[in-house]
């Protein structure tokens, strides 16, 4: 075993290190539950923490943190209709309606399961091929990032459940909403109504909670969604009680594992790939395994999607756990940060003298070596605990209405307040859910708008960018992978014309022979 | 035993709610304008550290993001005067009202003390052809519009350090293409992949990048080089032959009006905290600053008060030239965008309607099942109404009434509503607002305001 690897297995198994791995995977489980709070406000609370311990267990701990509200974010997501994180909305509707039906804790166990195994393998990627795949990132100019904004939304759109002119619109009026403030690009104020707080445009996450909780509890409030189980009595020995509540949990996500082996490093490799790339994240991964997901199914498979499929749940979350690993490979070979965790990172080990780039692979391989067993060891205590989160939170199933529905309306309103301290974002929130509430009525899917207020403002600086280094459209397609990716784009586009063709001469065929 | 042990709950879910009279006795906000991770936080987040170690209450970091900083600089400045909210300003306060972005200026704040100041600095990547200002130089002048720079957005910091050296050498600063960026990250990248030659940005910034040799610097636009080690290497525009210095600053200040004491409390911490005199954790902020390779020049209020004239008297002088007028960013104009959203959400509900068209005269022909409708019972109706405004109420009365309070009525109010008992709705409210207020205030440092309980 070569020293550095030694060296790296002492410090990350000593006391220390292990008790702050242990800590932040507790407080990191619990923040993540909650909605409204990101994995990055998380990791930037630790940061005070994280100065008084030494850099293998700081940098353990934020790993840690990361990858356990990640997943606890699904616990909303599942529970309550609350994506936990942007990366969730792209499974929402299905992960709640599978409460609905009384099977959350299977779907929970699905999404704990695959994040686990998702988080793992993206973990491999990392370490395997980190620097040889960090070059890949360089590739990457405004032509290419803005192919990979406009794939990501197209797939969000035509994936959706209804018809893609409903997805097409839920997207517009995301695009739209994002385009309210004053964006960097262009550095004036728009849409903002002579309003001060409009000024910095909508967050996404009051957004969020709006869209989805607030506009649920409208709904809840006039009609009751949740069914409320009976409560079961424990009967018999606790070994049999833990026995059959791990059946419920993990049973259907242990056999699903052995038959998606296909999808799983379908899945992976897109979170890997996308998390690798600096500034695009989990979200974007999500909806692309989500719609490459629903692709390969079959027909009565893909009328699952939207209404309750774990296979497209697995697969969303597969690829948004790959791709945390895969943001630290550009923040660690070329100190470039993946997304806003890994810049935090990125401050944290400068701060303890360890300097991300190329060299440190030479001169200071110990804590590389640390921050890949970390990745590992916090993937795997995920199952125990996750297990246990899992069994907490779905008591929030049995909680009656009464209770929970006015805490849910509390917390989404104390949530959206949390991100900024802002007022303005309670009254975002509000506006959002009402606005949500009135498009379900019309059947339109809110997950695309999500998106669009994250990516809008990325999709216009790198059109922008384009259009300003080159006049011609040809620009687009210069490079090979803007090129492939445009290529896919497009496809994406032209899919549902193709498929609504195909089934008009189907249906002309039947009409011609019968 | 019983009654035992709930007074002990009790006492815990109040914990932490006594107050004295002595300032502060409650923890203190400080507001930073741009996101986590960049250079304003991370110092942010450092001076946050010290002070509390100095003030002895939570001093918490809330980054008010957007609007090219005019969120955050208003949040800090238009706060109520009662120094329980810190505001870090950085260089754009001098440059936003120029622009029309807002009315904020820097005299509408009680200055306390600037912390930094970054030389902006041009930098390319270790195989580009430019080892010199000089070549860059004639590289401008010969083939002018063709080399690409980026660093932060339009007429951002960077973009004026660059377009401020360009007029210094008697070129248009349309001659170097500025690409809009959403800070120097995304620019460091964009010149990593050949996308533009150069980034204009400050070194700390750059850091990782140039500690490693994968990019150079050509000049620091600064009156003296840097003085932190190992960055001493790097040649300021002055000794390449260029008069033109710009730097970017951050400092703290108070609302207008907050009281002379207040001020005169925080500075007597900062002054500590800036000489090395507080140490945690065996470090102090200056060594903290140097091992970053932040600047560490500070000025007190009357000096740090001037300095943002002069600043603001600059960037005065250079947005208002015609040829600032000119700089717009790219071919395509604001408003396109919205109107190409605004045109294919349009589009979808033609198409939408086309769709539900077709849709009725299929079920108008298969006369279907309906579910039966369950009717909506008036209470149900007050309550779908009143989510709406309880949320508008929490938002306008929750500083001025207190949070347990609000979040007490709020939950009591729904809680009748959907029929629970007196007992449950009582209980659920005096329980659940405390709960959320720990694990707000408490765990996750989110100020919430105290109201009449005074917590």
């Amino acid at each position: 075993m070569s020293d550095a690897l030694q060296i790296a297995l002492q410090n990350t198994f000593s006391p220390a290190t292990l008790l702050a791995i242990f800590v932040s995977a507790t407080c990191g489980l619990f923040i993540g539950a909650i909605p409204g709070l990101t994995a990055t406000m998380a990791v930037a609370l630790m940061v005070p923490f994280t100065f008084f311990l030494d850099p293998v267990a700081g940098v353990a701990a934020i790993v840690t943190m990361e990858a356990c509200c990640i997943f606890a974010g699904d616990i909303p997501t599942t529970l309550m209709r609350i994506p936990g994180t942007p990366s969730s909305a792209a499974y929402v509707d299905d992960a709640y309606a599978l409460t609905c039906r009384n099977e959350h804790e299977k779907t929970l166990g699905v999404s704990l399961t695959f994040s686990i195994v998702g988080g793992l393998i993206g973990a491999v990627v990392l370490i395997v091929a980190a620097p040889q795949l960090a070059r890949i990132a360089f590739e990457f100019s405004s032509y290419e990032y803005f192919w990979l904004c406009a794939l990501g939304l197209s797939c969000a759109a035509v994936v959706s459940q209804g018809s893609a002119a409903r997805g097409m619109l839920s997207l517009a009026i995301g695009l739209l909403i994002s385009c309210i403030g004053i964006g960097s690009t262009h550095g004036i104020p728009r849409l903002t109504l002579g309003i001060n707080q409009l000024s910095s445009g909508i967050s996404f996450i009051p957004a969020m909670i709006g869209l989805f909780g607030f506009s649920e509890v409208l709904r809840n409030v006039l009609a009751p969604t949740l069914h409320q189980p009976a409560a079961a009595s424990p009967d018999g020995p606790f070994e049999s009680h833990l026995k059959s509540a791990w059946n419920n949990v993990f049973g259907d996500a242990f056999g699903r594992l052995k038959q998606s082996i296909g999808r799983i490093l379908t899945s992976s490799t897109i979170g890997s790939v996308i998390g690798m790339l600096p500034g695009a994240g989990a979200d974007i991964a999500a909806w692309i395994s989500y719609a490459v997901s629903k692709q390969r199914s079959t027909p009565e498979q893909q009328k699952e999607y939207g209404r309750g499929s774990l296979q497209g749940i697995a697969d969303a979350t597969t690829a948004n756990n790959a791709s945390l690993a895969g943001a630290w490979i550009p923040a660690l070979v070329l100190g470039i940060p993946g997304d806003s965790v890994t810049a935090i990172v990125i401050g944290v080990l400068l701060m303890k003298n360890v300097n991300p780039g190329p060299d440190i692979f030479e001169n200071q391989l110990p804590i590389v070596y640390s921050i890949y067993i970390t990745f590992i060891l916090a993937n795997l205590l995920l199952i125990p605990l996750g297990f246990v989160a899992i069994r907490l939170g779905s008591q929030i199933v049995r909680v009656p209405r009464h209770i929970i529905l006015p805490l849910i309306l509390m917390f989404c309103i104390v949530g959206s307040f949390a991100i900024n301290s802002s007022y303005f974002d309670v009254y975002a929130m509000l506006g959002m859910g009402l606005l949500g509430f009135v498009l379900e009525k019309y059947k339109v899917p809110l997950g695309p708008i999500v998106l669009g207020i994250i990516l809008g403002g990325r999709l216009e600086e790198t059109l922008v960018q384009c259009l300003t280094k080159s006049d011609s459209l040809a620009a687009f397609f210069s490079r090979p992978i803007a090129a492939g990716l445009g290529v896919l784009c497009i496809s994406v586009w032209l899919w549902p014309l193709a498929s609504r063709l195909m089934s008009l001469r189907n249906n002309s065929t039947d009409t011609t022979n019968s | 035993m019983r009654s035992l042990l709930l007074s002990g709950i009790f006492c815990g879910l109040f914990a932490g709610c006594t107050r004295t009279d002595e300032y502060p006795n409650r923890p203190i906000t400080l507001t930073c304008p741009w996101s986590p991770g960049g250079g304003t936080d991370r110092v942010s987040r450092q001076i946050a550290y010290y002070l509390e170690q100095e003030l002895n209450v939570p001093v918490n970091v809330i980054n008010a993001t957007g609007g090219q900083g005019v969120t955050g600089h208003a949040r800090g400045l238009l706060a109520r005067p009662d120094g329980y909210t810190l505001a870090m300003m950085t260089l754009e306060l001098n440059m936003l009202h120029w622009r029309g972005l807002t009315d904020l200026n820097w005299k509408q704040c009680e200055p306390l003390m600037s912390l930094n100041e970054d030389a902006a600095a041009l930098f390319v990547r270790s195989d580009s052809a430019f080892t010199t200002m000089k070549q860059l130089e004639d590289a401008v002048r010969n083939r002018p519009g063709e080399l690409k720079a980026s660093g932060t957005a339009s007429l951002g910091a960077w973009h004026l350090a660059l377009a401020g050296w360009l007029l210094s050498i008697d070129r248009q600063p349309t001659d170097v293409v500025w690409i809009p960026s959403q800070g120097s990250d995304p620019s460091l990248q964009e010149m990593m992949s050949g996308g533009i030659d150069i980034v204009c940005c400050s070194v700390p910034e750059a850091r990782s990048l140039l500690d490693t040799n994968q990019i150079r610097c050509l000049a620091l636009m600064a009156d003296q080089r840097l003085t932190q080690p190992g960055l001493e290497e790097y040649k300021t525009l002055k000794e390449q032959g260029c008069d033109w210095t710009l730097a970017g600053w951050r400092g703290l200040a108070l609302p207008k009006e907050t009281p002379v004491e207040i001020q005169k409390r925080l500075m007597t911490a900062l002054r500590r905290i800036v000489t090395g005199k507080v140490e945690r954790n065996g470090q102090t902020f200056p060594e903290y600053m140097d091992s970053e390779g932040f600047d560490r020049t500070w000025r007190e209020t009357k000096n740090f008060a001037a300095f943002m004239k002069r600043s603001d008297a600059t960037f005065g002088e250079l947005l208002k030239r015609d040829e600032f007028q000119e700089v717009r960013s790219g071919p395509v104009g604001p408003h396109a965008f919205p109107l190409l959203a605004a045109a294919m959400g349009a589009c979808c509900l033609v198409m939408i309607g086309f769709e539900q068209s077709k849709q009725q005269n299929t079920i108008l022909s298969a006369s279907g099942n309906r579910k039966p409708k369950v009717p909506v019972t008036v209470i149900q109706w007050i309550a779908f109404f009143a989510v709406p405004a309880a949320a508008t109420a929490y938002a306008l009365f929750v500083d001025e009434v207190g949070f347990i309070p609000a979040a007490a009525a709020i939950l009591l109010t729904f809680a009748l509503l959907l029929r629970a008992s007196i007992t449950a709705a009582i209980l659920l409210a005096v329980i659940g607002s405390a709960m959320i207020y720990q694990v707000f205030t408490g765990l996750l440092r989110v100020p919430l305001p105290p109201g009449w309980l005074g917590w």
